[in-house]
């Protein structure tokens, strides 16, 4: 059954609809929304992610599919059947795609397609009962193959954007360190240089200081 | 000169040292602080406090100008002349040090002894001995600016009339008496240079230095007293007195010229001796607001860029410098704010999109980026007009500065050069996506219900606004019905007729349907239609008498929880089942005038005010709409709309056949107006001041966040400020209102206004620049908020006193020096506030006792009274009294056809000819009076063949005859003039009683009636009042 749909633009993460009152009877709906938040952020970040994925969290899984830089993300219980999940997003995706398609692009404000809620709304009432025969002929159709579609863990995947920032945290650091490890060296080799021939240079002077003065004097 | 200096430090040290001991930014809140509603915003958002540059040095003996400049948050030293009046007792106490010994007495301890010792008018030549002329030498020759000598006198003279030159080429007399009238702060001070010897200059630069930046390089005191009109035109008086009133308000035009001087204050002549009976006032005299409201126009005038009056008005636009000041000030010192006011065509709000950027606001304060704010360091940074924090300039807002240092994109940037701006807001703001617009309609149909036909003129009418209705198509409607049970309508769209639910047990309540009860209106539209066909048929033969308006208001609620939004409820029977139920208790007289009669104005039971809180956290606001003819309690059902931002509206005795029209406007206009939802509202202000309370119906989220889960143009807010320190340092107040809403259409926004007052320190100064308006605004919410904790006589009491004493402190300023013994004198801007105050009184909310108005009339107007707009509350206050019958009988000329609209009538009895036919219009209806001399044909051609019958059963159409089309003409504009509420119109004939007298004799304020005072009595009263000594 789903229980949270939401449509975000990838590049930015700028979310663009969802599906209303979806929350209804889930208690920590705003922990899933704000594991999704991080996750549009991951996404928006650029990495590579596959265009379709499940992420399991807790007791639900996400399902999202990328398609034309905008990200169509459900949850849905674990034990509904993938590929209902799927073939509900596709449906989004081709509706969403067909009213707003031209202005995803230049949307400048968060949920300026919220008027779209209300076909996720209608969409979702469909996939609602899985044993609808609209719902059981989808699930025997093999046209659409979802068995290679990957499955995470949700911690993996926002672990890896946290990873990756620990990298280059490391890396920056390391640079800086070796940084201050170069002048530190230059520094003591400076050092070493003059303990070395300090009193050599000393011991000429004296000795050039004596010739002058003997000089001078006699 | 330099010993002067050891004597003035306490002044200084203190601006400077207060504000930084005690100088918590105050709105220290952002707007996504505590909502669910907003986002996390608030995180980002540490109050620093501020640096103290020179914390420690307050009382040392420093360079006074030195020691005042060292806050660092303010341009120029705005030190004040009145100081020595203002400051902690510290400073007042003389010690017997020797720089103390300069000031003897406090300097202005009271400003009754001020005036005596005063030089009246100029003209007077003896008004020059009594100054020591050595202390005023160096004046004349300070002054750099070449200028004549005329033109120099007039503009010097005021603060030392004394002085010998000043009077003896007083070319102007005139004007300069109005000059000084108008600036009572000479007076005082003057008093004071006479005593003093010359160390008291100190006190002239600062004096000025309130109004205008003060010269840096002034060493001497005395440039900088002249240094605010240090560039005057040597040309003619009345040019000179200008030059004043731009040293006042630096960058305003020159709107008072002499005639706003003259009208500074008014005086009414009493004849009589105060205390005599006879009276001897001239009714036809007293001032009276026949133009209806007139908004301050100085002020926007001395700060173009403030936001229209119309969305925020401020009790007086002189705020005052020290809380001394302030308590000698007893009006309420505060605003009105209206924020989504209707702005008429092509004045819209700008709506502005910080994309990239995001929103600019102020790191500290979080004031959000306005046309006060000046940019620096070549563009940069800009600093906060608020707590004058130094921010970066976002990267890509940057724009260089022209060599005005203004920003060269100045023309495209609306948000820096508008009062009013709207943002779009970015997701931090928000906490859940944009809910769309919800109407719940929980409908009572009961059997008096039935009767009276209002279920038939609901369903009607929300069926024809089923078009209308904001945010298509994502509206969501649903119904849910009561009587002694709960009835509930699934509406999915797959149906073609509605399903009903009926659950009948009211101690546990649920909800038949996880979803369908709320669906959405575009795609349940023929299911929803048919259920409102049906609607009025379905319960004609209910004869159920009880009313679980409890159980069902929760009920509502559990439907409405998830999206928030609005709930209507048309109630008519008393609650009586379940929780909530109520009793009968407003029938009891003997309660009246003892100390348990305010219990009656407020809600019996908790269950409604705990309800109320729960319905603001979801985001629901009530409207209630009742119609009961007999007790309904609208005390405890009105605490819901109180609560969650809503209105009441109560129409008694309801009768679809006459009320039906005003229900329908009413309603529909509640569906269909602009609404904005999900919203609240946080007023900023700037340093040292602070807003404490807030007056309207809305729930305070904390301190200073107010929740509205609806808002629209018809409702207003008022709250009162205090100073929370003893002394103002800055020049300049801002104010920044910001409602933060989702628009119907599913965008979240940010309406920010913003209005910047100047800071005045001398108390005339305060009255001249007070608007007459927002006074009455703040004080009759004040006043209705105060009978629910006292009664009723109380309420009135109070409003009076705080008159008197206002008037008084007003006397005490200018009676003796104009010798005004026998007159009561108030000042220009405040003139109609005697008769404003008597209409509160006896407005329905406050007026006489249980027999004046019934209990539920009576909690309705004060809950009605508590959220209108400044104009439309002086309309109902003052209400417009016309005569038509002549204009009937003139010849038609089409062309000032409405002309006779503005010329309003006093409202007295006196007034009334008995030939005459008149309209009685208070925004809320029309009454229209008939003469008992009327000719015969008038009343023909408007009433038709019944004209002589009772006219409470006669109703006013449209006939075939030029005279009436001219009234409905003239009905139809005036109320297309204020569509908020529809006017119903009552005939009456003249001598028809009681009709006549509740109609109308009783809204004719200026007449005595019954125990309430007359217009003039009233004056005498207060007049008296005002000459008794404290």
């Amino acid at each position: 059954m789903v229980k949270l749909t939401l449509i975000a633009r990838v590049t930015d993460g700028l979310p663009l609809a969802e599906g209303l009152d979806d929350s209804r009877d889930l208690k920590d709906a705003e922990f899933y929304k704000q594991q999704v938040k991080a996750l549009f952020k991951n996404l928006s970040r650029g990495q590579n992610e596959a265009s379709r994925m499940s992420i399991e969290t807790g007791p639900y899984i996400f399902h999202y599919i990328i398609e034309g830089r905008v990200c169509y993300l459900t949850m849905c219980d674990r034990a509904y059947p993938k590929k209902l999940a799927f073939q509900y997003l596709e449906d989004l995706k081709n509706e969403f795609e067909r009213v707003n398609g031209a202005q995803i692009e230049t949307a400048a404000r968060p949920y300026a397609f919220i008027k779209f809620d209300t076909f996720i709304q209608k969409t979702k009432k469909l996939y609602q009962d899985t044993r609808t025969q609209r719902n059981i002929a989808k699930l025997n159709d093999e046209l659409y193959e979802v068995h290679q579609i990957m499955t995470r863990n949700v911690q993996e995947v926002l672990g890896v954007g946290e990873k990756l920032d620990q990298v280059s945290e490391m890396s920056s650091r390391l640079t800086s360190e070796s940084r201050i490890y170069a002048d530190k060296a230059r520094d003591l080799n400076r050092q070493a240089l003059i303990r070395k021939w300090a009193p050599v240079a000393i011991v000429f002077g004296v000795v050039f200081l004596l010739f002058w003065v003997k000089t001078k004097i006699w | 000169m330099g010993t002067e200096n050891p004597g003035r430090p306490s002044f200084p040290a203190r601006t400077a040292a207060t504000p930084f001991a005690a100088a918590p930014p105050q709105n220290v809140m952002p707007f996504s602080s505590s909502g669910p509603l907003v986002g996390s915003e608030a995180s980002g958002f540490r109050p620093t406090p501020p640096a103290a540059p020179q914390p420690t040095v307050p009382f040392s003996s420093s360079g006074p100008l030195a020691g005042s400049q060292s806050s660092g948050f303010r341009l120029p030293p705005p030190p004040r002349y009145n100081d020595p009046s203002v400051p902690p007792p510290a400073s007042n106490v003389p010690p017997t040090g020797g720089p103390f010994q300069r000031f003897p007495t406090p300097p202005f301890p009271s400003t009754v002894q001020a005036p005596t010792s005063r030089v009246p008018p100029v003209g007077q030549p003896i008004a020059q001995t009594p100054a020591p002329p050595v202390s005023f030498r160096p004046q004349p020759q300070i002054p750099p600016v070449p200028m004549g000598a005329p033109p120099q006198s007039v503009n010097s003279a005021p603060p030392n009339v004394n002085v010998p030159y000043s009077v003896s080429d007083s070319s102007f007399p005139a004007p300069m008496t109005n000059f000084q009238s108008s600036f009572p702060g000479y007076a005082r001070m003057q008093s004071n240079a006479d005593l003093q010897p010359p160390p008291m200059q100190s006190p002239f630069p600062s004096h000025q230095g309130g109004y205008a930046p003060a010269p840096p390089t002034s060493s001497t005191p005395f440039l900088s007293h002249q240094g605010g009109y240090v560039p005057p035109p040597p040309v003619a008086a009345p040019l000179g007195l200008q030059s004043r009133d731009q040293m006042q308000y630096p960058g305003s035009g020159a709107p008072g010229s002499i005639q706003g001087l003259i009208e500074d204050f008014s005086s009414l002549s009493i004849g009589s001796v105060p205390g005599s009976i006879d009276p001897g006032v001239d009714p036809k005299a007293l001032p009276r607001p026949l133009e209806g409201d007139v908004e301050p126009k100085l002020f926007s005038e001395m700060y173009p860029m403030n936001c229209n009056p119309r969305f925020l008005r401020l009790t007086t636009s002189g705020i005052p410098n020290s809380q001394s000041l302030a308590s000698r000030w007893h009006l309420p010192l505060g605003a009105v704010v209206c924020p989504l006011a209707e702005a008429p065509d092509g004045e819209e709000v700008p709506v502005v999109n910080f994309v990239s950027t995001g929103i600019i606001r102020c790191r500290r304060c979080r004031t959000y980026v306005n046309p006060y704010v000046t940019f620096t360091d070549a563009g940069r940074k800009w600093r906060c007009n608020i707590c004058s924090l130094l921010n970066d300039v976002p990267g890509d807002y940057f724009a260089h500065l022209d060599a005005t240092g203004k920003r060269i994109d100045l023309d495209q940037r609306p948000e820096l050069t508008k009062g009013s701006v709207e943002f779009v807001a970015p997701t931090e703001y928000m906490m859940r996506p944009p809910m769309p617009p919800v109407y719940f309609f929980l409908i009572d149909v009961s059997v008096s219900a039935v009767r009276s036909g209002m279920i038939e003129v609901v369903a009607q009418t929300i069926r024809s606004c089923l078009d209308e209705l904001p945010g298509y198509p994502r509206t969501q409607i649903g119904f849910a019905t009561f009587d002694s049970a709960i009835h509930f309508y699934n509406m999915k769209s797959s149906l073609t007729q509605p399903q009903m639910m009926v659950v009948s047990d009211l101690d546990d309540i649920f909800v038949p349907l996880p979803d369908d009860l709320l669906v959405n209106l575009s795609e349940s539209r023929s299911v929803v239609e048919t259920f409102l066909d049906s609607l009025p048929s379905m319960f004609q033969d209910n004869v159920n008498v009880e009313s679980a308006f409890g159980p069902a208001l929760k009920a509502a609620f559990m439907v409405m929880s998830q999206l928030g939004g609005k709930l209507l409820i048309f109630q008519n029977t008393l609650p009586s089942l379940g929780v909530g139920r109520l009793k009968l208790r407003g029938d009891d007289l003997r309660v009246y005038g003892t100390d348990k009669e305010h219990m009656l104005r407020i809600p019996e039971d908790q269950f409604y005010k705990q309800m109320a809180a729960e319905l603001t956290k979801y985001q629901i606001a009530v409207n209630v709409y009742a119609f009961s003819d007999k007790y309904t309690d609208i005390a405890s059902l009105g605490t819901l709309a109180k609560y969650t931002g809503g209105q009441v509206c109560y129409y008694p005795g309801f009768q679809s056949a006459i009320h039906g029209e005003k229900l329908r406007h009413e309603l529909a206009r509640d569906l269909t107006r602009e609404t904005a939802w999900e919203s609240v509202m946080r007023i900023r202000c700037g340093k040292g001041v602070r807003f404490t309370s807030y007056h309207g119906n809305f729930m305070l989220r904390s301190t200073d966040l107010m929740a509205l889960p609806a808002v629209d143009c018809d409702k207003a807010y008022a709250m009162q400020l205090t100073l929370e320190e003893t002394l103002l340092t800055t020049q300049t107040v801002y104010f920044q209102v910001a409602l933060l809403y989702t628009a119907s259409c599913g965008e979240r926004r940010i309406r920010v206004h913003t209005a910047a007052a100047p800071v005045v320190a001398d108390l005339g100064e305060m009255y001249r620049q007070a608007d007459v308006g927002a006074v009455v605004s703040v004080f009759s919410r004040l006043a209705i908020e105060k009978t629910l904790s006292s009664k009723l006589e109380d309420a009135r009491n109070s409003v009076q006193l705080r008159i008197v004493k206002s008037l008084k402190e007003y006397r005490n300023l200018y009676a003796v020096q104009h010798r005004l013994g026998g007159r009561i004198i108030f000042p220009e801007s405040l003139k109609f506030l005697p008769l404003y105050g008597l209409a509160l009184c006896r407005s329905t909310p406050l007026r006489g006792g249980y027999a004046d108005a019934p209990l539920d009339e009576r909690c309705s107007a004060g809950y009605t009274m508590m959220t209108l707009p400044v104009k439309k509350l002086l309309k109902l206050l003052y209400p417009s009294l016309i005569r038509l019958d002549e204009y009937f009988l003139k010849a038609s000329a089409q062309v000032d056809d409405f002309k006779i609209l503005e010329k309003r009538l006093p409202l007295a009895a006196e007034n009334l000819d008995s030939r005459g036919l008149y309209l009685y219009d208070d925004g809320f209806r029309f009454n229209i009076w008939f003469g008992r001399a009327l000719s015969p044909d008038v009343a023909m051609n408007l009433l038709g063949a019944d004209f002589a019958a009772e006219l409470s059963k006669v109703t006013l159409s449209e006939r075939e005859n030029e005279m009436s089309r001219k009234l409905m003409r003239i009905l139809k504009k005036s109320r297309e003039s204020d569509p908020s509420y529809y006017h119903l119109c009552h005939l009456v004939r003249q001598g028809e009683q009681p009709r006549e007298g509740f109609l109308l004799l009783s809204n004719l304020v200026e007449d005595q009636m019954g125990g309430a005072n007359g217009y003039v009595d009233w004056i005498l009263q207060i007049h008296r009042q005002v000459q008794q000594n404290p």
